[in-house]
């Protein structure tokens, strides 16, 4: 093996030359003008809000196409929690990003796919848009009012030179052009108060800077609230807090569930949160689903063997073996991705099969599926 | 007070001996130099670790493990207290005195993407401190760092490669091989996982793990995650805003935590099985500032047995038998 | 299944590079800093004017040998002028014709021609072959000026940043009082000391940029001390400090190497200015002086003479256009090069 692997001049242009290509066409393709007609679609279930039909985002990279996405379907059902989990890099927030359309051009681009909404109209009607057609002028029609996203950053999601109030406030404003600011600070206090904020009067006239992490977090959360939404995206809500204001934030969040009517979409990397808030579970690995299913199929029979292995090598307080269990290997960079399983690598149940073409979905019961050679034949994608 | 401190001695069987240390940064200076507002990092802590053994230190952001594991190699300068390595009162050391001593003891930072020098290659990286501190003799200082590099999961054609071509994994595997690469006997290792995914994580922990039985070495575990810490420590210390609350061998603080703090630490970590509900004590209110730390006991904003003498009276910190110490109000009654 | 796993599990403890990682293959650091330099059409604009800037004036003169820096031409022609006056003595008129001989030996202000490719200057040099000696004084002083200042920068900066407190302060202030002068009233006076001091022409300039370096190395102090300041922090840098390395290792082999992208850039603008600079200063008459030729001093041709600024544009705007195309062509090269080091520049 050579000790350097890198790319040749030639080889850097070629692929250079390449992306130009396609990314004009997808730039064009987004900043086009269409009527409306042109992206109203069907929801496949009427039971969900969100269906994402075989999704593929991807980034023209100067070292090659990165795969972020390549691939993705699952549904979020209304009033549900679907958990997306995985590694970084495998993915998740890509998917949630191209959800919101907030893929930054001209290098990531939704390649192909759909991603079909359920949208509520004001008079209560309602529409079923495909977001990933949607052109971008038409994107503010479902970003903030129908989906909302909260970030992993509560320090720099805020900005720092407008008070808690005035941001809040716009929120209001944007959604209802005819608010009044009397309605809007109304409106604010309470959702400041929902998100179990002691003294919301205090924290709105409050700079970002003059809150701790877990109220920021609490704030963010209180801004994706206050348009209500019909989907709140929630990538890594509570990564950059500490365990005891982790601990306070998912209590809000299992409490919101239940008063809001709305779909949450929880990214995140740690199985803990994801067993305690999700009603479903989604696992992906290198860009693609591997396994879906409710939280009890899978946490109590978890098929794919990376779920298994990701589930073993989290030490828990009740374990007391010598060794943790470790999958082996690194996470793999997606670029030029094999036609095999991308775990094959680093499985340890790895058979003759696996050198075959990538697995298809295969159904276990009505809700679970899983991608992997090791179990039966290969079914419909359902 | 200092007089007496300097008269401490340390027990003959331990290797690292932290008696009262405090580590204050200043806030405010006036004109003249004088500090009138600081910042206690580090308050009045104490532990003896054996050699051989793993001390985890366990408490959120801003509790000051961090600043521990730093003054105890002394990158930051004490304000007041003693540590004994080896017997000896390495304090007051000048810098080059402790040019020496560095080689016995070494660090393992968090985030394995500034802690590599961006421009060196691995072999360099790996090198250099051999090559600084005569660990071999310099015709076998390849040979060395091959060998190292091996032990600790990394392929020789490695040697020639730049950090930025490594995942984060990879890059904790080459900080750790720095870090053993001049023979230590105690490492700090500063949350060396929390930047790594689930699976790299179980990776690097063995990996420690088995280092540690290889080269007889001694860890100092500094983490926010318990179970991690439970894992890999013989002993646990809990640390809550600059000051240690709870101290004990493992199988004493997991099975009969004392503190409240510590109780409420194990019950907020979220656990991996849907049908098992857990009776969580949820923690009202934000950690305080600890440049503005509350009077008393400094737990008692939070805490849900508080008691008017705690907001008054700092708390003793006493063992409660077989070295299984605290620092609470309660436990006295 | 479970069962399976759990004892393969132990086993598989190391690090593999599997299959999936070699495919994946990245450009070189190198590489990867040359493309992004070459992306930018600027940059390149920037490096080709550059480049023929150098070539003009390092090569040029040795290939177009028509005609010398201080080479006058002698063709020019004799002229005979015819003056009458006249004047009236007791009633009578008388008128006098006065006719002189002119012998212009030099060929001055000529026109474009075959022979003088821009023409040339009111005292018959050959302005193209000054234009190409001009470019070498210009190029050579402000190398020599850019060179001194980062070395003095580097060090004063370097020290500064990594020693701080009291040395730090010292430095600091230096920099500030040294940026407070005013730096042409002070050239001023130098160059009338020169003067007096009856220094030859030819090393003026050299002198004279000695001192700009004297006052211009604070900007590139500063740039390194911030650097060095924030690099200071970097937890590598706390890592080399654990390992017990010594503070000059820890200087020149640690921090130095990673403020050099800063450097280039700040050292690829500075040339730029310091272009500026001496063609400024041999406008105002201190820097070269003739019959020595430098761009400004092409320019200062104007000051003294109106008919030429209205009527013999050939004669300094080349110079101006030279002046424009350096100081350009080292902006774009510099800013290029600040998209191409900086690793955090993403389009």
């Amino acid at each position: 093996m050579s000790k350097t692997n890198h790319l040749s001049g030639k080889e850097v242009r070629a692929i250079a030359k390449e992306n130009k290509k396609i990314v004009k066409k997808l730039e064009a393709y987004k900043n086009r003008k269409a009527p409306e007609s042109e992206y109203l679609t069907e929801m496949k279930d009427d039971a969900n809000i969100l269906e994402i039909d075989d999704l593929h985002t991807y980034f023209f990279t100067e070292q090659g196409v990165v795969k972020a996405v390549n691939g993705v379907s699952f549904n979020i059902p209304k009033h549900a929690t679907v958990g997306v989990v995985g590694e970084s890099g495998c993915g998740k927030s890509v998917t949630s990003m191209s959800v919101m359309r907030l893929i930054q051009g001209p290098a990531g681009q939704i390649y192909s796919g759909s991603i079909r909404f359920n949208a509520k109209e004001a008079d209560g009607t309602e529409k079923v848009y495909d977001i990933a057609k949607m052109p971008m002028r038409d994107i503010h029609k479902i970003r903030g009012n129908q989906i909302a996203m909260i970030f992993q950053e509560p320090m720099t999601s805020l900005n720092p030179v407008f008070t808690i109030g005035q941001q809040l406030d716009e929120v209001t404003f944007i959604n209802d052009p005819k608010a009044t600011k009397e309605m809007a600070k109304a409106r604010s206090i309470e959702m400041l108060n929902l998100v179990g904020i002691a003294i919301p009067e205090r924290v709105y006239d409050s700079f970002p800077h003059e809150l701790s992490g877990g109220m920021r977090q609490r704030v963010m959360i209180s801004m994706a609230l206050a348009a209500d939404p019909r989907l709140i995206i929630a990538d890594e809500p509570t990564t950059a807090l500490d365990v005891t204001i982790q601990a306070q934030i998912l209590d809000l969040l299992r409490d919101l569930k239940e008063k809001i009517d709305g779909s949450i979409m929880l990214i995140t990397h740690d199985l803990g949160i994801i067993a305690e808030m999700a009603d479903y579970v989604v696992v992906m690995y290198a860009g693609r689903v591997i396994e879906q299913g409710t939280v009890q199929e899978i946490f109590h029979n978890p098929m794919h063997p990376y779920t298994i292995g990701l589930q073993k090598s989290k030490p828990t307080l009740d374990s007391d073996s010598d060794t943790l269990f470790n999958i082996p290997g690194n996470v793999p960079n997606p670029i030029n991705m094999p036609n095999y399983c991308y775990f094959r690598e680093r499985c340890s149940s790895c058979t003759k099969k696996c050198a075959g073409e990538y697995p298809g979905m295969i159904k276990v019961s009505p809700t679970h599926y899983v991608a992997c050679h090791l179990y039966g034949e290969e079914q419909n994608n359902g | 007070m200092a007089e007496e401190q300097k008269n401490v001695t340390p027990a003959s069987d331990s290797l690292l001996e932290v008696h009262h240390l405090r580590k204050c940064f200043p806030l405010k200076k006036t004109i003249t130099g004088k500090v009138t507002r600081e910042l206690i990092a580090v308050d009045d802590v104490s532990f003896s670790l054996k050699a051989g053994e793993t001390l985890g230190i366990v408490g959120e952001s801003g509790c000051g493990k961090t600043t521990l594991g730093r003054a105890i190699l002394k990158l930051h300068q004490p304000t007041s207290g003693r540590i004994f390595f080896e017997g000896q009162d390495i304090t007051d050391y000048t810098s080059s005195q402790m040019r020496e001593i560095r080689k016995k003891m070494q660090i393992i930072f968090q985030d394995p993407y500034s802690s590599l020098p961006p421009r060196s290659t691995v072999g360099g990286i790996l090198s250099e401190p051999v090559e600084v501190h005569n660990i071999v003799p310099k015709d076998q200082v390849k040979e060395y760092v091959l060998d190292l590099m091996d032990k600790c999961g990394l392929r020789s054609y490695y040697y020639e490669r730049y950090p930025h071509e490594f995942s984060g994994g990879q890059r904790q595997r080459i900080c750790i091989a720095r870090a053993l690469s001049v023979n230590p006997k105690l490492v700090i290792c500063d949350e060396p996982v929390s930047a790594l995914d689930v699976s790299i994580q179980a990776q690097i922990i063995n990996l420690l793990k088995r280092l540690q039985q290889e080269m007889d070495l001694t860890y100092v575990f500094i983490s926010h995650d318990l179970s991690v810490v439970k894992f890999i420590s013989d002993k646990i210390g809990v640390m809550y805003l600059g000051s240690m609350v709870e101290f004990g061998a493992k199988e004493d603080i997991f099975a009969n935590p004392l503190h409240p703090y510590t109780q409420a630490l194990f019950s907020a970590i979220p656990y991996p099985d849907p049908d098992v509900k857990m009776n969580r004590i949820i923690l009202s209110g934000d950690i305080p500032s600890p440049a503005n730390p509350p009077k008393g006991c400094r737990f008692h904003t939070r805490c849900p047995h508080a008691k008017e003498i705690c907001k008054e009276v700092t708390p003793e910190y006493k063992d409660y038998g077989n070295g299984h110490c605290a620092a609470c109000h309660l436990l006295n009654e | 299944m479970e069962e399976q796993l759990k004892n393969n599990a132990p086993e598989a403890n190391e690090d593999t590079d599997t299959p999936l990682d070699q495919n994946v293959r990245l450009m070189s650091p190198t590489r990867m800093v040359v493309r992004r330099f070459f992306r930018s059409k600027l940059s390149i604009v920037g490096l080709v004017m550059i480049v023929g800037l150098f070539l003009f004036s390092f090569v040029g003169p040795l290939i177009y040998t028509q005609w010398g820096e201080i080479e006058l031409d002698e063709s020019g022609k004799t002229e005979y002028a015819t003056a009458e006056t006249t004047y009236t003595v007791n009633g009578v008129e008388y008128t006098l014709h006065q006719t002189t001989e002119k012998s212009l030996k030099d060929n001055f202000l000529a026109p474009p021609s075959a022979e003088h490719i821009l023409g040339t200057d009111n005292e018959g040099y050959d302005i193209f072959v000054r234009l190409m000696y001009g470019g070498r004084i210009s190029l050579i002083v402000s190398f020599i000026a850019v060179f001194l200042i980062t070395i003095l920068g580097v060090f004063m900066g370097g020290i500064a940043g990594f020693f701080g407190g009291v040395v730090d302060n010292i430095i600091m202030r230096v920099c500030d009082v040294l940026i407070c002068l005013p730096g042409i009233p002070i050239l001023l006076i130098i160059s009338t000391i020169l003067d007096a001091s009856g220094i030859d022409a030819k090393y003026r300039i050299y002198l004279l940029m000695i001192y700009l370096t004297f006052i211009s190395w604070p900007g590139t102090a500063r740039l390194v001390r911030g650097q060095i300041l924030s690099l200071r922090e970097q937890e590598y840098m706390v890592a080399a400090e654990a390992m017990g390395y010594s503070a000059p290792r820890k200087i020149f082999k640690h921090l130095v190497p990673n403020v050099m992208p800063q450097l280039i850039v700040q050292m690829s603008l500075s040339l730029g200015s310091m272009i500026l600079y001496e063609a400024t200063l041999s406008y105002l008459n201190l820097g070269v002086k003739a019959p020595y030729a430098a761009w400004g001093t092409m320019i200062n041709i104007i000051s003294t003479n109106q008919d030429i600024l209205q009527n013999h544009l050939n004669v300094w705007v080349p110079a101006g256009i030279c002046i424009v195309i350096a100081v350009l062509g080292f902006n774009f090269v510099g800013d290029g090069l600040r998209d191409a080091l900086d690793p955090k520049a993403r389009r």
